[in-house]
């Protein structure tokens, strides 16, 4: 079966400074939604560069749906990839919401006619149909983020990164987003692979499978409830686990493995009963 | 000497037909020496109220005293610059403005604006760059260099390097991991152990309770409350519904575990207190 990324010993360091990458491996199935995470400065916006080809690795392989990422094939490999990052005002150029999406499908040379269903399909998904044509920067932080989405769907990826997209929002642009998400994977399904590149651990929860990484090496890879088991390789890690995790770590009365914040609450009030 | 606001009123393009009111009839009082947080919706003006602290925005009517200096619509710009030596502003995203060749230089600016020596300035710039971590070997290299959370830590310097004795921060924790998050709250308590009197705006009700002695609650230009993090997150659950506000994470987890039908004695504001209160109700 052909996976939607496998990277093979891939070796990476920054411009004179010391190794990032040593052999690092990840395969990612097609259609799972993956979770990669990592403390600020742990590799994981630079393993996503290099999966776009924006930056080059010094070694090593990275194939997305079977071809191998080279000069010859980075912009097609590019065209199968969708990418959403951090700032939403860093990626706007429409005078509307329309426009915005439009930009990308220019870009593609798809044909005029074709456009405003492509948009319109777009910004349905993300729930932004009726801000079609409001001027992005009158918009919040979450619309921004869904605009972003859209422009980004428009081209039809099959594999969509967002590199910590939700980290700028507030509470409300967050969950929006993160509701989006949710949709857009029961929408998609095996058609879509989706990586979210985060600290945030409530938004890796959601995730199929979620991926530690720090200092370029490959510290934890399963099922949340599996990796959020990992209590102390996470905090040294410098990172934490979902608030669920943590109540847990610190009751008397523990059930025998990992719950999420639905299960944990159920299971409490049934020991109180 | 606190920051006091009296019936501040703020328009932009006051006195034209375009006039869009902003803020109104704020009166508020953040005692010295304290750490007061300003929470509430996007768009509810925190941020506008902010900028009164430091008179990037002057008061449509009413003024703003600080540490005894009185801000008012007709404060020349000229005036300002004695506010705004007292006063240190950290903006949302500080690191979008960092814009010096090396991190020492970058730190060195504020002061040198205000016209101490170079000299002076570089020790200045030295000790704020060491109390926020940033670690030596990063002083002669280009802030661009960086990784996002060094950038905070280097803006934060920037700001600290000129001594202000307020200091007035945007959801400085925003986009930062668990551990830049706990490290910015290090920080903000020893401000306030260093006398300084803080104000920053955050989402994040977790770090309210952590540090804050004191809240102030926007909606929709006007404050809704102000009061010490206790007394306002023991309000009813309705009341923050309608300020579109959110409970700590241990309130809200609390509140999941009523709707289930356990009920803890009272409403936990802090992880620990929550798995206190989890552990003797359990236990009974």
């Amino acid at each position: 079966m052909i996976e939607a990324i496998k990277i093979n010993n891939l070796k990476y360091s920054y411009q004179g400074s010391q190794q990032l990458f040593d052999d690092f491996n990840l395969t990612i199935q097609v259609g799972q939604w993956v979770a990669l995470v990592g403390h600020n400065g742990s590799g994981k916006s630079t393993l996503a560069k290099l999966i776009l080809g924006l930056i080059v690795a010094n070694s090593g392989d990275i194939d997305v749906f079977g071809e191998r990422l080279s000069v010859a094939t980075v912009n097609h490999v590019r065209a199968q990839i969708g990418m959403v990052f951090q700032n939403p005002d860093n990626q706007f150029v429409g005078a509307t919401v329309a426009d915005d999406v439009a930009f990308g499908l220019e870009n593609m040379q798809k044909p005029s006619s074709e456009m405003p269903k492509l948009i319109d399909e777009a910004l349905e998904i993300v729930g932004m149909q009726a801000f079609k044509n409001r001027e992005p920067h009158m918009l919040s932080g979450g619309q921004k983020q869904r605009v972003a989405l859209a422009s980004v769907l428009a081209l039809n990826p099959k594999i969509i990164i967002l590199d910590e997209a939700t980290a700028m929002l507030d509470p409300e642009g967050r969950d929006m987003v993160m509701q989006t998400l949710q949709k857009l994977k029961a929408r998609f399904g095996s058609e879509l692979t989706l990586i979210t590149i985060t600290h945030d651990m409530d938004e890796a929860s959601l995730a199929d499978r979620v991926v530690v990484i720090n200092d370029g090496k490959l510290i934890l890879d399963g099922e949340p409830a599996t990796v959020f088991s990992e209590r102390d390789i996470m905090h040294s890690n410098g990172l934490e686990l979902p608030f669920a995790g943590e109540l847990l770590a610190k009751l008397d009365k523990r059930p025998n493995s990992y719950l999420d914040e639905r299960e944990l609450v159920q299971w409490l009030s049934h020991l109180k009963k | 000497m606190a920051i006091t606001f009296e019936k501040v009123n703020f328009s932009y393009g006051a006195g034209t037909s375009l006039a869009t009111s902003i803020l109104h009839d704020i009166t508020i009082e953040m005692p010295t020496g304290q750490i007061t947080a300003i929470v509430g919706q996007t768009g509810s003006g925190k941020s506008t109220l902010i900028q009164h602290i430091n008179g990037l925005l002057k008061p449509t009517s009413g003024r703003v005293i600080v540490d005894g200096f009185e801000l008012s619509h007709n404060t020349k710009e000229k005036q300002l610059i004695s506010l705004r030596q007292k006063v240190g502003m950290v903006f949302q995203f500080p690191e979008n403005q960092l814009f010096a060749n090396t991190v020492l230089e970058d730190v060195m600016y504020a002061p040198m604006n205000f016209g101490v020596s170079k000299q002076d300035a570089q020790l200045a710039a030295q000790q704020a760059l060491t109390r926020v971590n940033v670690n030596e070997a990063l002083w002669a290299k280009s802030p661009f260099e960086l990784s996002g959370g060094q950038m905070r830590r280097v803006a934060l310097a920037g700001t600290l390097a000129s001594n202000p004795s307020i200091v007035v921060m945007d959801e400085p924790a925003a986009g930062l991991d668990p551990k830049g998050q706990n490290d910015l709250l290090d920080l903000v308590r020893e401000l306030k152990e260093m006398g300084k009197t803080v104000v920053f705006i955050s989402h994040q009700m977790d770090h309210v309770v952590a540090v804050a002695d004191h809240v102030v609650v926007m909606h929709e230009g006007e404050i809704a409350a102000q009061e010490s993090p206790k007394l306002l997150f023991n309000r009813e659950l309705s009341w923050f519904n309608t300020m579109k506000l959110s409970l700590p994470k241990a309130g809200q987890f609390a509140e999941k575990l009523r709707m289930q039908g356990m009920l803890l004695p009272y409403r936990p504001l802090t992880l620990v207190e929550l798995s206190q209160l989890i552990n003797k109700e359990v236990q009974s």
